[in-house]
């Protein structure tokens, strides 16, 4: 019997549909497309590195992990149509970046359809004096790929022999998830407990224990109305207390009652709630949530974090022998009634001594090479599209091309609303294949996708 | 490509065409193939593939007659699926196991919002408060109600048998005319 599905399987007339990227967006749009899409298809993943899975591999803190369960959806989808049993296909190639073994010009002339979901792998910048070219001053993306192990930086000697030794005050520069978990590695270097079992790259946590961390400062331009990172991410930093780390923000950016809270979102209650009552003592809490576990007594050697406010950098200086940072120097903001950002006119500049200075401020979407001459649309650090379908330059819909996850709404948001955004455009990939709309050229097919020259990796390598 | 015999070479005169069909057309697109591949099994016999989702790692125990509990599902189109299930099945695993639209993308760690639903008020107070935990997940949810709970952390009990809980929908506001 399998014998006869092995032989229908082969002949069916699949669509070929084409996903560039194995990380959440692009799984979770293979996933959709294979669930969902009543044309059978040949869907293929392309991945860049040797092994799948993108941000949810090398993104999500190790002190997460339950946050990567998505990976057994994957794995368990991928399994499943890399049989030649079923009415899809599915195939992962691992190894190939397009634009170079492979051209994206040549997948959009051999397929159905293909779909970028390469999300967002640049860093921005702040763009100031001493930013390039000091020891200590790193982007979130390359310390966070630092200590997940990733392959293009895993060993790095800008990290590995850094002085971590001398770290210990710590600037980290943005208000969103990313900070705050990047604050919690540093200030929770040395407790065995949270690490042990995490797949945290063992290079890194080895050098990062070294650093003796007395206080790290989370900078943000904004007031605490506009950071940005979530509740649970806030939660995880107050509840360090139980090991003898202390929160703090100053009064001038936070108190109980300075905010009006029936115009804000249940979201925003609950923080200042939470946020009242850890900043008071232990036993003038008032709710039970907030005295789950007793703090150790306050010592003048704790570890301190503080949630810093209206401050933006502006000039880095560095020792000039040994080139590692010495201190950061910002401006004091203010936020007008319509709710401009600008420079406090009467506010003095403030300098804080640092020993390493994290820059937070999210991940940029970079084109790819072919994009110009392809006449695809890039603005704003993603890719121009109408709910998924990308736009050329004059702003018309480019025939066959998609666009899912970060690399078409700009770095923002948590794996769920990845996946709700890749499950949209998969529904409007198969909408176009059912019914090609008027300006769906026919395929070519001249040029035939040939492998067996190029190394590469396929799942079945993946799972061994 | 293998090439083996099968029963179907001695049927001659098997269509060349493929039927493409889409919900309101048929289209048809002749393509020449060499005869030892003549044997394109039409469209609609592609039904012969396995359709299940891929999902489904909760295993639903069926409850012992006399001790089943009832859960209804009001569905994204608003069709109403009842359940007769065990005290303890999270609402998350009794979606999955019947094949509903639910995502447990976390695989049911209290550690995403895809398993949002909205409980009928009626029921809403007989559930034990939620932890911080999900409630720091709630806050995430699109279309967040007064009512709403993580299917990963409701289990069912006496307490709440006959419980109607609706899936969220992007675009619909979920109002009690639901739970009529």
């Amino acid at each position: 019997m399998t014998v006869w599905r092995r032989y229908i399987s082969t002949h069916v007339p699949r669509k070929k549909v084409s996903i560039i990227g194995s990380g959440p967006a692009g799984f979770y749009t293979a996933y959709h497309l294979l669930s969902k899409s009543p044309v059978p298809l040949d869907v293929t993943i392309w991945e860049k590195l040797p092994v799948p899975f993108g941000l949810s591999r090398y993104g999500v803190a190790p002190d997460h992990p339950e946050v990567k369960n998505c990976e057994e959806t994957f794995t368990d989808c991928a399994r499943k149509f890399s049989s030649h049993s079923e009415k899809h296909h599915f195939e992962f190639v691992g190894g190939i970046e397009i634009g170079k073994q492979i051209k994206l010009a040549q997948l959009l002339e051999n397929q159905d359809a293909v779909i970028l979901s390469y999300g967002c792998n640049g860093d921005r910048y702040l763009g100031i004096p001493g930013e390039q070219g000091t020891k200590g001053v790193f982007s979130s993306r390359q310390f966070v790929n630092w200590y997940n192990g990733h392959p293009s930086v895993a060993m790095d000697p800008e990290f590995t022999n850094f002085n971590w030794s001398g770290v210990r005050n710590v600037g980290i520069i943005g208000n969103g998830n990313v900070a705050l978990d990047i604050a919690r590695i540093l200030l929770s270097n040395r407790i065995d407990e949270l690490w042990k079992h995490t797949d945290v790259s063992t290079i890194a946590l080895n050098c990062l224990r070294k650093a003796p961390i007395h206080n790290v400062k989370i900078i943000g331009r904004r007031d605490f109305l506009h950071s940005k990172f979530t509740n649970k991410e806030l939660r995880e930093m107050w509840q360090l207390e139980k090991y003898g780390i202390r929160g703090n923000i100053s009064r001038e950016y936070f108190s109980e009652n300075m905010f009006d809270l029936g115009s804000h979102d249940r979201a925003f209650k609950r923080r200042v709630e939470m946020c009242s009552e850890y900043l008071k003592p232990f036993d003038q809490r008032t709710k039970k949530n907030f005295k789950k576990s007793v703090p150790p007594p306050r010592t003048q050697e704790d570890r301190q974090w503080k949630l810093d406010y209206l401050k933006s950098p502006l000039k880095i200086e560095k020792d000039n022998y040994t080139n590692r940072i010495q201190s950061l120097t910002l401006s004091h903001n203010l936020l007008t009634e319509d709710n401009r950002l600008i420079v406090d006119p009467n506010g003095k500049e403030v300098t804080y001594n640092l020993d390493l200075l994290i820059t937070s401020l999210g991940y940029a979407g970079v084109p790819l090479p072919e994009f110009s001459e392809l006449d695809i649309a890039f603005e704003k650090g993603h890719i121009s599209n109408e709910q998924g379908r990308v736009l050329n330059n004059d702003g018309d819909l480019f025939p066959g091309l998609y666009a899912s996850g970060w690399i078409r709404k700009g770095s923002q948001g948590v794996i769920a609303s990845t996946m709700q955004d890749s499950f949209e455009v998969a529904d409007r990939v198969i909408q176009d294949l059912l019914q090609p709309p008027r300006y769906i050229y026919e395929r070519k097919r001249t040029v035939d996708i040939d492998l067996s020259g190029t190394p590469h990796t396929t799942w079945a390598d993946w799972e061994k | 490509m293998i090439r083996h015999l099968s029963p179907l070479l001695f049927i001659r005169n098997i269509a060349t065409t493929i039927p493409i069909s889409t919900a309101s057309q048929l289209t048809f697109k002749t393509i020449a193939y060499p005869r030892s591949r003549r044997l394109i099994p039409s469209y609609n016999q592609l039904s012969f593939f396995s359709t299940t989702t891929i999902r489904h790692h909760g295993h639903i125990k069926k409850p012992e007659p006399g001790e089943e509990l009832k859960v209804t599902f009001v569905l994204k189109d608003g069709e109403q699926k009842t359940f007769d299930v065990c005290e303890d099945e999270t609402l998350l695993d009794i979606a999955q196991g019947h094949d509903l639209d639910m995502e447990g993308a976390c695989g049911g760690s209290c550690a995403c919002s895809t398993c949002h639903v909205i409980v009928d008020p009626d029921y809403y107070d007989a559930l034990p408060e939620p932890e911080d935990d999900e409630n720091d997940m709630l806050d995430l949810a699109p279309g967040l109600t007064e009512t709403s709970r993580l299917g990963c952390q409701v289990k069912m009990s006496k307490d709440i048998d006959g419980i109607r809980v609706a899936l969220p929908t992007m675009t619909r506001n979920v109002n009690n005319n639901d739970f009529k």
